[in-house]
């Protein structure tokens, strides 16, 4: 029998397991007749997965937790059995700030806010996609790595992706944390310098996961383990280098991204930088990804000390991963959480197939992230909003 | 009470603010699109938003007050009877309001809004059903045309033709009628 479902995206090419999972029949092979609806923010995403008009969606990570939690929303029953991708997201900034800068480093952004306050002109301001997502964490995160306040000495505004390119060329911003390919638009199209990508700030660190409505997982389990399967495959599609080109050409379609193909191209290059799939476990929801989304969550203030961490760590799923990969035949990482940020070169991981070769996962700031003691992470850096 | 609708599309953010005029005292404001500043100016009590305004993620993040939003906002969400959430979600139409507003007045309010997404929605689709409607109409006639001049034969017989053809197939006329069309292309040597 066919399973009929809908699942929602945003114009973004992280998106792409979902695309390719639709545009090559991989669903249709897996027996679910899958439809995709772009939708252009993220809290409709939310509220069509928690009405049930979608059964899941392309998330941002820390919304699958906060809408789990309750926080920003009433709670949502999501979980997320499955990454979808590691790196993509960059942080830039204008041509006039580039130029006050004079230096990529956050260092170089306090002398830049430094002038701008002798001049009395008005702040700093920095656009981001969502108040939960990897880009608020991380443009907060590279702020405050250089002492300024980002509540305080910065304005921080939300736009979606899209509509980061219009507010940067009408000079409403200075700069911005946005993923692919909205990156790579705004310095193509308006002359923004990237200062930190993903790849750099945590390389193998998460960023969309797929959230999936846990009320219809439950009801439909063999159709859920059937989309699982089918991006799962997607992703390993996605990855291959010889795939790039006509992965760029399938997403830049005006039906999904609507972005110049030869921009989105830019990410999916196999560097460092690039964004990841499959390749390096970039599939598996890591409990201790989601442990540290969790500590910045704490740290700005977002969740009451108060609130399990327990409760965060729910939502993400590894066990119907497991279930999922081993009917595709991937290797799985025994572990359900390790600590981040540890290893400076290319290390191997434990699978249930075989070892799974991992790059460097070194924080740019050269921390550690021990998931067993968040709170005290969270509390340990110079800006924080938790105290001990 | 000063309301603020957030639309894209101008037709139907008209079609809802007709629906609030009846509403005492209202004083509506609309713009396709929203940014900070216009928050300040306006300074609403209730911002009525279209799900798909890619804005509304703006909205999202003003729940806390800093000093460049002195008022804080909720989402709003109807509980006043289960599944009243979920059909604005399906209506496509969202409500933030300033953190402490009576939700007896905004309810109306939604409700109103509500009503005229969905009347939107449903003029949308009726015109889409029109124009495919008339669509096949002139596919079928044009299919009639054919058999007419190639079998020599009446409308009426032609129309009968079409009409059994798609019976035995169990198809809708219209798609026979394309069928027949382009088979008919092929044979005069269109192109396939």
């Amino acid at each position: 029998m066919t399973f009929s479902l809908d699942l929602g995206f945003v114009a973004l090419t992280d998106a792409a397991p979902l695309i390719v999972a639709k545009e090559r029949g991989l669903f249709a092979k897996e027996g679910v007749d899958v439809s995709l609806h772009r939708e252009v923010s993220w809290a409709t995403i939310r509220d069509k997965v928690a009405a049930g008009l979608f059964q899941g969606a392309h998330v941002l990570a820390p919304l699958a937790i906060a809408a789990r939690l309750g926080v920003g929303s009433d709670p949502v029953n999501l979980i997320a059995p499955m990454s979808l991708n590691s790196h993509g997201a960059a942080i830039g900034v204008s041509a006039e700030l580039a130029a006050e800068m004079d230096g990529d480093d956050a260092k170089s952004l306090v002398r830049a806010v430094a002038k701008r306050l002798g001049r009395g002109d008005p702040p700093v301001t920095f656009a981001t996609v969502f108040p939960y997502s990897m880009h608020t964490y991380m443009l907060r995160y590279w702020i405050a790595s250089a002492g300024l306040d980002p509540d305080r000495d910065i304005h921080i505004v939300t736009a979606p992706p899209t509509a980061v390119f219009e507010r940067l060329k009408s000079g409403s911003i200075d700069g911005f944390c946005v993923g692919a390919p909205w990156g790579a638009v705004c310095e193509e199209q308006c002359g923004a310098r990237i200062v930190l990508e993903a790849g750099e700030f945590w390389p193998g660190g998460p960023d969309k996961v797929l959230g999936i409505s846990e009320t219809w997982a439950a009801k439909e389990p063999e159709a859920m383990l059937a989309v699982l399967r089918g991006l799962l495959r997607a992703a390993l599609w996605a990855d291959a280098p010889e795939h790039a080109g006509e992965l760029a050409g399938m997403l830049s379609a005006t039906n999904y991204l609507a972005a110049p193909a030869e921009l989105v191209a830019k990410r999916l290059v196999k560097d460092d930088k690039g964004l990841r799939f499959s390749r390096q476990a970039a599939s598996f929801p890591w409990r201790s990804q989601a442990a540290w989304i969790f500590s910045q969550m704490l740290r700005w203030g977002q969740v009451d000390r108060g609130v399990d961490a327990k409760l965060a760590l729910e939502c993400y799923r590894p066990d119907l991963f497991h279930t999922a990969a081993s009917d595709v035949g991937l290797s799985g990482p025994l572990a359900d959480s390790k600590v981040e940020g540890e290893h400076e070169i290319a290390w191997a991981l434990p699978g249930s197939r075989g070892p799974i070769p991992m790059s460097r996962d070194l924080f740019f700031d050269r921390t550690r992230f021990d998931p067993d003691s968040l709170k005290a992470y969270a509390a340990g850096f110079a800006i924080t909003r938790l105290t001990e | 009470m000063r309301l603020l609708l957030v639309d894209p599309d101008p037709a139907r953010a008209a079609l809802v603010a007709e629906g609030l005029a009846g509403i005492d005292p209202l004083d509506l404001h609309r713009t396709p699109s929203l940014n900070e500043a216009d928050l300040l100016r306006i300074m609403p009590d209730l911002v009525i938003i279209a799900c798909d305004s890619p804005d509304r993620d703006t909205l999202e993040s003003l729940r806390e007050a800093t000093q460049n939003n002195p008022r804080p906002v909720v989402m709003f969400v109807d509980r006043s009877e289960p599944g009243r959430a979920e059909e604005a979600v399906r209506a496509g139409v969202a409500a933030y309001i300033i953190d402490g507003l009576q939700p007896s007045r905004v309810r109306t309010i939604l409700e109103v809004a509500m009503s005229r997404f969905q009347l939107m929605q449903q003029l949308r689709s009726d015109l889409a059903k029109a124009q495919s409607d008339l669509a096949s109409r002139k596919t079928v006639e044009r299919a009639k045309g054919v058999l007419m001049k190639e079998r020599q034969i009446g409308e009426e017989e032609a129309y009968a033709m079409l009409r059994k053809l798609a019976m035995n197939t169990g198809r809708p006329i219209a798609a026979v009628a394309t069928d027949l069309l382009s088979f008919h292309g092929v044979l005069k040597g269109d192109k396939p």
